[in-house]
């Protein structure tokens, strides 16, 4: 009897534990791991996963490479997580890595202009994407500009220098502060502020003639 | 005039007085473009000081074309931040998990791998303590004859006391008087003696 008790509680165990996980920070949900906590890593990959997602595609403009790649941001936080310095914030390690993988990224297409034009080609005449830029209630016409306008703006992104993207994305995307953004990018403050500011110049300026 | 003021029988603190503060340095009433351009991420992301904020403010006002170019980029920064966020596919969870899993089991693999080093270098150097201790052992037990320098045995030779001089022995028992027995051995080898001193003397001579 005690036993059929203890079948019935097992579940309901770990789903408190999982409920008690989320109602944890990030700094807390690492001790739990590091503490043997397996559980905790789920947790982890479930606050992240789809923010790290956004922000490497917004990089390397690849959907199913920038899966890839947050799989391997997932991987190295799991490997390397006891080496991980727990005075720092949770999130600004791992967007440092996802960052340094996607600058890799870009610098082997950079070598490799074949596989760029390739991945470039693919994201644009792909006509699956949802339409989620639009309202279905619109008129076609309506409907059609809207998509344009989705695709410029993502084709405004792509056409910004590498390192201005960067901080343009983590920025504008992630609304990381300056200081987390210049951690994440390994730079100064200063060159932060001047990047992001040219970054939103060009991007209004590419922009600008679609928006009227 | 600054009087108190009285609600329901309490008494309000009196207003503090403003202070007129003076800012060092002119007030930014005119801002030029390029000023406003260097400062405009921090006036979109609302990050200046009030004074700032106030420059910029005016300067927009005043400039069309910077308040023109302030539009663009807020309108483009909205068009970016409400891009479709687009999310993982169904299979990443489970492709995470496996690799997750694989990963898992190489590091126990490669965890047993170093033990089994390890135990089998631990195995190995047992061995050698355990033969050089043994063999160490070996030695104490066999019994082994002890080997000693030879020894050279000789006479002594006896002690040439002068005839002028006599035994303390002889001295002392006959003043204490103590029993003679001393004196007695002295007598018994006092022949020797004398042959000695005879010697000793010619000798000399």
């Amino acid at each position: 009897m005690r036993s059929i008790a203890r079948k019935q509680e097992a579940p309901n165990q770990g789903s408190s534990v999982r409920e008690r996980l989320r109602a944890m920070d990030d700094s807390a949900v690492v001790t739990a791991f590091l503490g043997g906590e397996e559980r905790a890593f789920s947790e982890l990959v479930e606050r992240y996963q789809t923010r790290l997602l956004n922000f490497i595609y917004r990089t390397i403009g690849d959907r199913e490479k920038a899966e890839d790649l947050v799989q391997e941001v997932f991987i190295r936080v799991y490997r390397h997580l006891h080496r991980f310095d727990r005075s720092k914030k949770f999130s600004t390690w791992a967007y440092t890595i996802a960052s340094n993988l996607a600058k890799n990224e870009l610098r082997n297409r950079s070598r490799n202009p074949l596989v760029l034009m390739q991945t470039v080609q693919k994201n644009w005449q792909d006509d699956d994407r949802p339409l989620q830029f639009e309202d279905t209630t619109s008129r076609p016409d309506d409907m059609y500009r809207k998509r344009h306008l989705r695709e410029i703006v993502e084709e405004s992104v792509a056409k910004l220098p590498e390192h201005h993207r960067h901080v343009f994305v983590l920025r504008e995307l992630e609304g990381k502060s300056y200081e987390e953004i210049a951690e994440i990018t390994d730079c100064n403050l200063g060159t932060v502020k001047s990047r992001l500011n040219r970054a939103r110049n060009s991007f209004a300026e590419i922009v600008a003639p679609y928006m009227d | 005039m600054l009087r108190p003021t009285w609600t329901k029988g309490y008494k309000i603190r009196e207003p503090v007085p403003i202070k007129w503060v003076l800012v060092p340095g002119p007030l930014p009433l005119h801002m030029d473009c390029r000023e406003f351009q260097e400062n405009h991420f921090a006036f979109i992301d609302d990050t200046l000081s009030g004074i700032e904020l106030v420059g910029m403010q005016r300067h927009i006002a005043e400039c069309e074309n910077c308040a023109k170019h302030d539009v663009t980029v807020r309108r483009s920064l909205l068009l970016f931040r409400n891009l479709p966020r687009i999310e993982p596919s169904a299979q990443f969870s489970e492709r995470l998990n496996d690799r997750l899993r694989a990963l898992r089991e190489s590091e126990t693999s490669s965890a047993f791998h170093h033990s089994g080093k390890f135990a089998a270098a631990v195995a190995v150097a047992s061995v050698v303590m355990l033969g050089y201790i043994g063999s160490s052992l070996r030695d104490v037990d066999t019994p082994r004859d002890i080997v000693f320098p030879p020894v050279v045995a000789n006479t002594p030779e006896l002690e040439a006391v002068p005839l002028t001089m006599p035994a303390p022995a002889l001295v002392a028992s006959a003043a204490a008087g103590l029993p003679i027995w001393t004196a007695a051995l002295y007598a018994e080898r006092q022949p020797l003696h004398f042959v000695t001193a005879d010697l000793q003397l010619a000798g000399s001579h």
